[in-house]
């Protein structure tokens, strides 16, 4: 009797062990990977159906207008953005493209900052805030980013997120000309964090835009080189749908985070 | 007595046209760290075991595209219309040099991340490098296919062989000293065909050609395939769908870690942590990955051939439709689903009648057994725990290939192509 649970065990172990090892392979050296799965006893289970359709539900109630806008921009990045953006990368020595990138991104952190404020995030506001402290002095201008290899990473913050944390709702889905998917708070977080730029005039970048138009289009050119997604990269007849999920589902998480 | 030095003689003959067995690569020796089927499909290598590739800035490329069927653009619907014309990505050296054609996997386009590395790949060790969209993608389905209807392997070859002519026909001032051929996964299969049609067509008679975790039956694939959406994933009920539950994962990972930072090595990371997905979780993702690949064929297949499955005939379709009601349906249709309501009632049509038996027996490798047993400049590179394999696949491929047959013993399906060992060994058979 007494040697009864050690049997128990030891069958236990050996049966995990089983579980867990490789399967062997057969005569061709084949080792059914499929074998070592759990499936699912009933016959079809459809949880792939019943999480895809749940995706499907965003609410946009001006689709065909965001569909319109989503053609619209497939082109317009095809035939002009990105014509100037790989002219902009032959004629631009890496240095620089990264100089120019570090310049706009080290402006962005003043709406990230003031956003970490109003989230209440203190610790993000004060990394945000050293790292405009650091980039600006030792980073000359912001042109390079010691801060990120001082352990301070970027950390963006906008107001649509600081919105989604007070539990404004996300509105309708929207897609922006040019500037892509969106909704409707989060449209208007672009334009807030946008005007509270001009006001703030850091570095008087903002003032001396209006005189010089070309540092928009500067800024602009440099936006598009950093986002790595191109339209028809998801090359699906359904590409609209997905961006639309990817766009809302990630939005939340950042604001969840 | 005299028969004796004939007989042996004869034996001798025997031995030597006898298949040398696979190169079967010892597990103790490869070192590829991933020995689960799923993680190695999903992670991939780790980014310090890759092997160095140039950066696009040190390549010189562009797309371009190819207006192969101007009769159908007229009748293209409107949510089509971007893939009128087809493209394909070319990167050429300033040198004259051999030209490798890639072709893609399942659903995927010129543009898809295993057919970049490829090229990059390539590229790197000067070739130039032509990227091609699969048969089943949906660009190549509505711009290049004639039947639209992918899964015929010789028709499919055919397609793909016009697509190649008009390249080169394109590209008529590179100077291109030979030709060579690859794929991976599907288009590992495409490739196969593609050969052999080269044989009577003589456009680029080929030098070499690498078939790279080649789908050996097709159905057998699609049936794992389509299986992988069926594991048990503990944790899904009521309110908490799979997508939710891997999410919930992920962002739990990004909290603890304090940031998000999306990079190549996020998944292997992820599953370093406590966070890990089981092996259920990651075959249901990489099921779901080739589901809404197969609602894409389903959707574009029906709707270029009006076949009103899913898309009801004469519906009209602009940019601005909403298109959600018929992702709907195309979600539901799996491989096996497209097969029987598209693929079979179609080659039966054509050919008038025959079993699903003899469908299978046209588009597997099967079929080019002989071909590919006496062609010596085919090679196959393949896991022996590849996700698409079924029961006697490796068999047939040791049978015909002998030693032109390189079993390694992990990698899933495609996760170690980007293992330094791995690609060694594809630039050394294409340098060879």
């Amino acid at each position: 009797m007494a040697e009864r649970p050690w049997l128990i065990a030891s069958a236990l172990l050996a049966g995990s062990l089983a579980v867990n090892a490789e399967p062997a392979a057969d005569g061709d050296g084949f080792k059914h990977p499929l074998d070592r799965l759990h499936f699912n006893q009933s016959l079809d289970q459809r949880e792939f159906e019943r999480s895809s359709l749940a995706i499907l539900n965003v609410r946009d109630p001006w689709e065909r207008w965001n569909r319109r806008v989503y053609h619209f921009n497939y082109r317009f990045d095809e035939w002009l953005l990105l014509p100037v953006v790989r002219g902009y990368r032959y004629v631009t020595p890496g240095f620089v493209r990264s100089g120019v990138r570090n310049f706009f991104s080290n402006l962005a952190e003043i709406p990230s900052l003031l956003n970490s404020l109003l989230q209440g995030r203190g610790k993000r506001a004060l990394d945000t805030g050293a790292r405009l402290l650091f980039n600006t002095t030792l980073g000359v201008a912001g042109l390079w980013d010691p801060a990120s290899r001082m352990g301070l990473p970027r950390q963006s913050e906008d107001f649509g997120q600081t919105l989604g944390a007070y539990g404004v709702s996300e509105g309708p889905y929207l897609m922006l000309p040019i500037l892509g998917p969106s909704n409707l708070r989060d449209a208007g977080g672009q334009l807030t964090d946008f005007l509270t730029a001009n006001w703030v005039d850091y570095l008087n970048v903002a003032t001396a835009s209006d005189a010089h138009p070309e540092i928009y289009a500067l800024k602009g050119t440099d936006l598009r080189d950093s986002i790595p997604f191109r339209y028809g990269q998801l090359n699906s007849p359904f590409e609209y749908n997905q961006i639309r999920y990817v766009y809302t589902r990630a939005r939340r998480l950042q604001i969840e985070e | 007595m005299p028969r004796l030095p004939l007989i042996a003689a004869l034996l001798g003959t025997l031995l030597l046209c006898g298949r040398l067995p696979a190169a079967d690569i010892d597990p103790a020796n490869y070192g590829f760290p991933l020995h689960n089927p799923f993680e190695a499909t999903i992670t991939t290598t780790p980014p310090e075991l890759r092997p160095l590739l140039p950066s696009d800035d040190e390549i010189d490329q562009q797309d371009y595209s190819l207006p192969l069927r101007p009769e159908r653009r007229f009748a293209l619907p409107g949510n089509l219309r971007q893939v009128e014309d087809l493209r394909y990505r070319l990167a050429r050296q300033d040198h004259p040099a051999p030209l490798i054609f890639v072709i893609s996997g399942t659903g995927a386009n010129y543009a898809s991340s295993l057919t970049e590395y490829l090229k990059r790949l390539f590229y790197g060790a000067g070739f130039h490098v032509v990227q091609l969209s699969s048969p089943t993608s949906y660009d190549f389905m509505t711009a290049a296919s004639s039947a639209a209807t992918p899964g015929l392997s010789r028709e499919d070859a055919d397609d793909l062989y016009r697509v190649m002519e008009a390249v080169r026909a394109q590209q008529a001032d590179l100077p291109v000293t030979a030709y060579h051929l690859t794929g991976y996964s599907l288009g590992a299969l495409h490739a196969a065909f593609v050969s052999q049609l080269d044989e009577t067509r003589h456009s680029f008679d080929f030098k070499r050609v690498l078939l790279l975790n080649p789908a050996v039956n097709p159905y057998n694939a699609v049936r794992n395939l389509d299986r992988l959406v069926q594991t048990e994933v503990a944790g899904v009920t009521g309110n908490l769908t799979f997508y939710e539950l891997i999410l919930g994962k992920l962002t739990r990972y990004f909290q603890h870690r304090g940031y998000i930072d999306l990079n190549e090595a996020l998944l292997y990371d992820l599953q370093q942590s406590k966070e890990r997905l089981t092996n259920e979780e990651m075959a249901m993702l990489i099921g779901s990955v080739f589901r809404f690949a197969a609602a894409d064929i389903a959707y574009t297949s029906d709707l270029l051939n009006r076949r009103g499955l899913i898309t009801p005939p004469n519906y009209p379709i602009d940019e601005d439709t909403p298109l959600t009601p018929f992702f709907i349906r195309a979600l539901q249709c799996n491989f096996g689903c497209y097969l029987t309501e598209q693929l079979i009632p179609q080659w039966r049509a054509r050919h008038s009648g025959g079993s699903l038996a003899q469908l299978i027996g046209q588009i597997s490798l099967q079929a080019l057994q002989d071909y590919l047993a006496g062609s010596r400049k085919i090679a196959v590179m393949h896991n022996a725990d590849d996700l698409i394999l079924g029961p006697g696949d490796l068999g047939f491929l040791r049978r015909t290939f002998g030693e032109r047959l390189t079993l390694y013993p992990f990698g899933g399906h495609c996760g170690n192509l980007n293992y330094r060992v791995n690609s060694q060994a594809m630039l050394e058979f294409f340098r060879g």
